[in-house]
């Protein structure tokens, strides 16, 4: 039962994550691999703030989503003047940029000895560090990020994204400014980005720089193609087929280092059928 | 002690590494112009090839070597076949190429680490190991020498390729415009198969090289191929001595960089030039 309630916390951090991709890539066409970046901003913040200066955890949040949001604000007016693979490129280079900030800024991060002894938090006499308080926390937070991402959209600011999407001269014309719309609907994916990082941070107890590499945006990546190009329950059914992946493994008999490593060849052999066969994903609406 | 020629032997070598990287990159890129991603992991099986023949069937090194650069290149001719072929025969958008190249990235580096497992392996070459030359005060090694001349050597032989053959002059049609090259009488798909061949076999020497040099790890390819990327971008994207001189420019920032702070900075210095040539220079140092 623990081991169901950590795989529950673990698919709604991951939930929150890959709709919030999918804002950018889904919506706006914009090729991002860099939301491992602010999920590792919101997580520092989270665990520097709770272990050296005994913040609490909800204001935390609050504060990670700010300093995310004002870093985003800077990534995304350099990346909104790129479009498709260069796009993805420079996004690639911001995310080893950050996670080279996470390694080697010594003095606040403690670079590759991580940050241990972060605390679980406690509201109205609720205490979290029972684990499923704790997923009945991620599961009520996911279920509000789902709820803005679904209202997003849908809304008029939405369509614009979609139009961006499909002919961004076209809805220039119309007088749509149009870097404005990749710049903010940038900035607020990467907010709650933030807020899965500190969820993360605060359940695990202890970060390092590992977590937040290249290769855990690819990760995310992955799991809005499988599921779903602009489409959010997409992002959910590919969130879970790759969190269950590595257990699926297990359970057929692989040791588990194997078993990691399947798991990056398995969803490295989705990328390319997927390409191959199907560019849109499962339940996707749009292709690349 | 004078640091300075160390630091200048440190640039040219790192250089010549990248341009070894950069070399075959550029080759491909200016043929079918998608970010091939699996560039950097196809070093990476070069260098294992030569660290299974010689440490299984105690091959020794040169004839290990020989097959391992031919290893690569098959490797790479049989994406090029198998996967990029079909993407060009869909119509596919480049983002489509880059995400395949990425998921069969993911999956061949796992391959790797499956077989090898993810520890830290070397090469040798006996004796000449230890050997060193003392120029102008830098000293330098037989491997890295070896390495500087045969990215001149390369470089050399595909301008005069590319200049003068009848390939060189399909190549540089196909670049143009694929379509018209077709209607001319090319055989399209035959040739980028050889450009594939050739240049992931040049990319095959650089593992195996670096293999000796500082050693493998099944997760070298990413970092290689981004350095090969930046180096092709700025030096010039899709021109054989842009890459070449991009390379090397990037040897001397980084390794100058690095000099008053921690080298762990590399990769970020390296993003950091990366994005600001794409912002005011985006055709790089030499224009195609």
């Amino acid at each position: 039962m623990e081991y169901l309630i950590h795989l529950g916390i673990l698919f709604t951090i991951y939930a929150g994550l890959a709709v919030s991709l999918n804002l950018i890539v889904g919506y706006t066409g914009l090729l991002s691999v860099t939301q491992a970046a602010f999920y590792g901003i919101g997580a520092y913040t989270t665990a520097i703030l709770m272990t050296d200066h005994g913040v609490n955890f909800f204001l935390s949040i609050l504060i990670g989503i700010l300093v995310s949001g004002l870093v985003s604000l800077f990534i995304g007016w350099i990346l909104s003047r790129f479009k498709d693979d260069y796009y993805a490129l420079v996004s690639f280079g911001f995310n080893i940029i950050v996670y080279s900030i996470f390694l080697n800024w010594q003095s606040l991060t403690r670079g590759p000895l991580g940050i241990p002894g972060i605390n679980k938090p406690e509201l109205f006499g609720i205490d979290f560090s029972r684990n499923i308080n704790f997923l009945i926390l991620t599961v009520i937070i996911m279920a509000a990020i789902y709820g803005v991402c679904a209202f997003i959209v849908h809304s008029s600011f939405g369509r614009v994204l979609k139009a961006i999407r499909e002919d961004e001269k076209a809805i220039s014309i119309f007088g749509y400014n149009t870097s404005t719309y990749k710049l903010v609907i940038f900035v607020i994916s990467a907010s709650i980005a933030a807020v899965c990082g500190s969820l993360f941070a605060s359940y695990i107890t202890f970060i390092d720089p590992s977590t937040f590499s290249l290769n855990e945006s690819i990760f995310i990546l992955a799991m809005i193609i499988l599921g779903g190009l602009a489409n959010l329950r997409g992002s959910l059914l590919g969130a879970l087929f790759l969190i269950l992946l590595p257990e699926i493994l297990r359970f057929v008999g692989f040791p588990t280092d194997v078993a990691a490593q399947m798991r990056e060849l398995v969803y490295g052999l989705i990328l390319v059928l997927l390409m191959l066969y199907r560019p849109q994903g499962i339940l996707g609406e749009y292709k690349l | 002690m004078d640091i300075i020629p160390q630091l200048v032997a440190n640039s040219i070598i790192a250089g010549a590494f990248y341009a070894l990287i950069a070399l075959g990159f550029n080759l491909i890129y200016g043929t079918t112009k998608f970010f091939n991603l699996t560039h950097g992991v196809i070093a990476a099986i070069g260098g294992y090839t030569v660290f299974f023949l010689t440490t299984t069937f105690g091959w020794n090194i040169y004839a290990s070597a020989v097959v391992g650069v031919f290893v690569a290149g098959l490797v790479g001719y049989l994406l090029e076949k198998s996967l990029y072929k079909q993407l060009r025969k869909r119509k596919a958008s480049q983002m489509v190429f880059l995400v395949a190249s990425l998921g069969a990235f993911t999956a061949l580096q796992a391959v790797i680490a499956i077989i090898f497992s993810s520890q830290f392996q070397t090469l040798s070459i006996g004796s000449w190991d230890l050997q060193t030359f003392n120029i102008f005060g830098g000293i330098i090694t037989v491997v890295q020498l070896v390495t500087l001349v045969s990215a001149i050597v390369i470089m050399i032989v595909l301008g005069i390729v590319m200049r003068w053959t009848m390939f060189g002059k399909a190549v540089e049609a196909i670049s143009d415009e694929e379509e018209v090259a077709k209607v001319v009488g090319i055989h399209t798909n035959k040739i980028i198969g050889r450009v594939f061949f050739i240049g992931s076999a040049i990319a095959g020497l650089a593992g195996i090289l670096i293999g000796l040099d500082t050693g493998l790890e099944p997760t070298m390819g990413m970092g290689l191929l981004l350095k090969g990327v930046i180096a092709s971008i700025i030096g010039g994207i899709g021109n054989v001595y842009g890459g070449v001189l991009g390379a090397f420019l990037l040897g001397f920032i980084e390794n100058f960089g690095i000099w008053k702070i921690s080298g762990e900075w590399k990769d970020a210095i390296a993003f950091g030039v990366l994005i600001i040539f794409l912002l005011f220079r985006p055709q790089g140092i030499l224009r195609k």
